[in-house]
């Protein structure tokens, strides 16, 4: 009897666990709409999924896209137009044009806006602008940022920002409204540059604290309300903003909300279970291709996948100053050697998930691009036209032994097995060293290397053929941490580029650019494989969500939702 | 005296073990080819830009330098930077986070609610369940109820946590609907929802490691309802609560209270997987961005609390014993 009452006792106890669970309902409001409409209304709250555990505002330290969180935040000196089916246009944001250029593309002068104000109700005047970028040279706010401007700006090198007691001189304001930039060099992209986030003001005097980015002064739609590391970022609206000054941002929602830290796939399960919240969200990281295969099964989930129509360029890098593939002849081969669709199929399980075949550098959407094929061949490759070019060059029973080194994140090890055996169709043997990503960053981009081939891909941080081409290709870019990773030098290229940086004219720089990529793959440094296609899910009450041409990421500036 | 010699040796030794914790980190980071200055060089980055993060974060001078300045901070603090922009980290300094922005201690000291709430809950949970459970199918060894239990301790102990946490979030959380998916509330803002939201991460983690202590308390009962004393009990006309409660548990016991305390100081020093899975922002968290962002001082920071944590738990373990069973008590 006793022992009896000792189990019951112990049974309750077990018992007690599972009570706790079954205790509550309704924890997750259901959805009870599940048809999407596309017209977004103006107020509610969006929020973001975010798998990343910081969210960084402040502009010296970021390298964020002209249409993602920070643009939010901060508005800048010129901005992208951006939408599917046209190339990405620089437009003004904080200015009245997008730059007068003079001295041959050295100089770039710019007037700001009247009546705009910073979220504390001061005015924005030129001198914000200027401490703004000065500050990005500071070394306390190196972290992380786009820095482009750094070498381009006369004394750009030797500068270390504003908190010394020293100014740049070669950032002039006039008056208030004026802005006058001295270059090193006539660049034709400048109005590009400027729409990086260094180009957003900072108060003048402000900004020396190191956690700045936890309370920026917006000049932007919005505010950062709310930091808490790790967890959110709340962002309301900015009294002072005045949407007649601003053609890019519709700042829909009231608030946008950032969660941060959260882990991808249970970020898919939230918005494909599309309940409570989480029907106002979408997920700032891709959705992986096996999550995308699931989807496929699930009609409101799938209808609420959005995929880029391109992307960035994976391609194979040939090392161009190692061994027999420092001969042209024998890097075209791999040209025709490659079987593309094998790597779609390898990356994403499909041709459709995994983005179109690429035989160009210069990525779609970018302004200039022209489409063209220099080895024209099947999807699966020619490897008979491979042999046969080998044998010309001296290789009549293929290669051995190439070092084939690639990362051991995204697929890659998988997506390398893929190239490697159609490269063997064709007699070239490989050995795949597949190794850490950090490892692997510092081999391809330091200055000893071993490897004959590597899988990469790039997507220019903005919209112009200078940023696909330049940071793959120049010279400068060999080693040092730069991303030339087929180590190409032909000093005709060299100057081909700096003569299209130089160009002001956009329409015949972009004619440069076209003609440059099609000289670049004359050598054959690389082999262009796949525009890599970005998918992105959201929730049932989440619109105006589209991904355009150029970047392949959705446009935040204007996501909203509906009732 | 004995007592007190006692704790000071194990004290210096928790110390050595936390020096060559540190020292060991500290090697072990400097042998892998990263660059913690990179992730600050910003792009395009030129040798310049690397060369001003180094120098600013310290990483210009060797390995072991750097190491004696750790363990200085440690005493006077440190400062990174000079003038306007300079940036102090008051002692007892154990780094500064550039990609974050914030001391470690802080950092830490922010992160460590959630992994208590989250490893204490849980551990309470799967301790009482394990046991009593445990008990429970000893004293029906070889009986249905025994077989379903060790069916199920065997699917506890083979499931990965982060499958369990996402079939959880699955069925109560999107099917069932009954319990929160996501998110931590602070204790301090509302007891309720704090508990409500832990709930499901507390299960999750109950269900993985109670299976252990179901199959440990299981055994070590069996082997002390076997015992002489034990027969010597019942013969003396004990009640049977008494029996098993008192003279056959608190034996079994011994090992359960060494694994728990080794598992509850790593749980504490960070519940990775069930943070990341129920977006928690605990020092699993901290830990898993620090290797991600390769932030060297974030990185031995947590190493650091963890190795400390893992430390205490052991010793209070050692104590413990003394509590269960008389001769390890020291006079």
């Amino acid at each position: 009897m006793r022992r009896r009452n000792l189990l019951r006792g112990l049974a309750l106890v077990t018992a007690a666990a599972s009570a706790v669970a079954l205790a509550g309902c309704n924890a997750n409001a259901r959805n009870t709409a599940s048809t999407q409409t596309q017209t977004a209304t103006t107020g509610g709250t969006l929020y973001i999924l975010s798998d990343a555990a910081t969210q960084n505002y402040d502009p010296a330290k970021s390298a964020n896209l002209a249409t993602t969180s920070l643009a939010l935040v901060h508005r800048r000196l010129t901005a992208w137009n951006v939408a599917p089916g046209q190339p990405a246009a620089v437009v003004p944001d904080l200015t009245t044009d997008t730059g007068k250029p003079s001295d041959d593309g050295r100089t770039w002068t710019y007037t700001l806006r009247e009546g705009l104000k910073f979220s504390d109700g001061t005015p924005i005047r030129s001198q914000d602008v200027k401490w703004g970028v000065e500050r990005s040279f500071a070394p306390a706010f190196t972290g992380g940022g786009l820095g482009y401007h750094k070498t381009l700006l006369v004394g750009g090198a030797d500068y270390r920002g504003p908190f010394e007691g020293q100014r740049l001189a070669s950032i002039e304001t006039p008056d208030e409204r004026t802005l006058v930039f001295h270059l090193a060099r006539p660049y034709g992209d400048w109005p590009w540059i400027v729409s990086t986030p260094a180009f957003a003001p900072v108060p003048e005097g402000k900004g020396a604290e190191a956690d700045y980015s936890e309370h920026p002064v917006a000049s932007g739609p919005y505010q950062l309300a709310e930091y808490q590391k790790g967890v959110r970022a709340k962002l309301t609206r900015n009294p002072n903003w005045d949407k007649n000054t601003d053609s890019v941002r519709s700042a829909l929602p009231d608030e946008v909300v950032f969660q941060l830290g959260q882990d991808t796939t249970v970020i898919s399960q939230r918005l494909v279970a599309d309940s409570g919240d989480d029907r106002f969200a979408f997920g700032a990281s891709f959705v992986s291709p096996a999550q995308l295969a699931q989807l496929q099964n699930n009609a409101s989930a799938k209808q609420r996948v959005v995929t880029s129509k391109s992307g960035a360029l994976a391609y194979l890098a040939l090392n161009t100053q190692k061994g027999p593939l420092a001969d042209p002849k024998v890097r075209q081969a791999f040209q025709y050697a490659v079987d593309k669709s094998a790597y779609q199929i390898a990356s994403a399980g499909s041709a459709q998930l995994a983005g179109d075949i690429a035989t160009t550098l210069i990525t779609e959407g970018i302004p200039g691009r022209e489409q063209y094929d220099l080895y024209p061949t099947q999807p699966t490759g020619d490897p008979d036209r491979a042999k046969q070019l080998l044998a010309e060059a001296g290789y009549p029973n293929g290669l051995d032994n190439l070092d084939f080194v690639v990362a051991n994140t995204n697929n890659l090890p998988e997506k390398a097995q893929a190239v490697q055996a159609s490269l063997a169709r064709a007699g070239i043997k490989t050995n795949i060293r597949s190794i850490d990503r950090d490892a692997y960053d510092a081999e391809v981009t330091g200055n000893q290397v071993n490897y004959d081939l590597t899988l990469s891909s790039w997507q220019p941080d903005f919209p112009s053929a200078n940023a696909n081409l330049q940071p793959l290709f120049a010279s400068s870019e060999i080693g040092n941490g730069g991303y030339n990773l087929s180590r190409y030098r032909n000093p005709e290229v060299d100057q081909l580029i700096e003569r299209a940086q130089s160009t002001v004219d956009p329409t015949e720089a972009g004619r440069q650019w076209a003609e440059i990529d099609k000289k670049i793959q004359q050598d054959s440094p690389v082999v262009p494989l796949i525009y890599t296609r970005n998918s992105f899910l959201h929730g049932s009450k989440v619109a105006n969500f589209f991904i355009a041409d150029f970047p392949a990421y959705p446009n935040y500036l204007q996501i909203g939702v509906t009732p | 005296m004995r007592a007190l010699r006692f704790v000071g040796i194990r004290l210096v030794g928790m110390l050595v073990v936390l020096l060559i914790v540190v020292f060991c980190t500290y090697v072990v980071f400097y042998l892998v080819p990263t660059d913690p200055a990179q992730q600050s060089c910003g792009r395009p980055c030129t040798p310049q830009n690397l060369a001003i993060a180094r120098e600013f974060m310290g990483f210009d001078v060797p390995w072991w330098q750097q190491f004696l300045t750790f363990l200085g901070g440690i005493v006077a603090g440190r400062t990174f930077g000079s003038g306007a922009t300079a940036i102090h980290c008051p002692a007892p300094c154990f780094g500064y986070s550039f990609q974050q922005n914030a001391t470690v201690l802080d950092l830490i000291g922010e992160r460590i609610p959630v992994t208590f709430s989250l490893a204490l809950g849980a551990a309470l949970l799967w301790l009482v369940i394990g046991v009593a459970t445990g008990v429970l199918a000893a004293l029906r060894r070889g009986r249905p109820l025994d077989r379903a239990l060790m069916v199920a301790s065997v699917a506890g102990v083979s499931a990965p946590t982060y499958l369990v946490g996402l079939l959880g979030i699955l069925v109560f959380g999107f099917t069932l609907d009954m319990v929160p998916v996501n998110g931590y509330v602070p204790l301090t803002e509302s007891p309720v929802d704090w508990a409500w939201h832990l709930v499901l991460p507390w299960l999750v983690l109950a269900f993985v490691h109670a299976a252990t202590y179901l199959r440990l308390t299981r055994s070590q009962m069996l082997d002390a309802l076997g015992e002489d004393y034990i027969r010597t009990a019942r013969a003396k006309g004990l009640r049977e609560s008494t029996v098993v409660g008192k003279h056959a548990l608190r034996n079994a016991l011994l090992p359960v209270v060494t694994l728990f305390g080794i598992e509850l100081g790593s749980l504490l020093g960070g519940v990775v997987i069930t943070e990341r899975v129920f977006g928690m922002p605990g020092l699993g968290g901290l830990l898993i961005d620090a290797v991600h962002q390769h932030d060297l001082p974030l990185l031995l920071g947590c190493t650091l609390f963890s190795a400390f944590i893992v430390v205490l738990a052991n010793v209070v373990v050692d104590l413990c014993y003394g509590v269960l069973d008389p001769r390890a008590r020291l006079t």
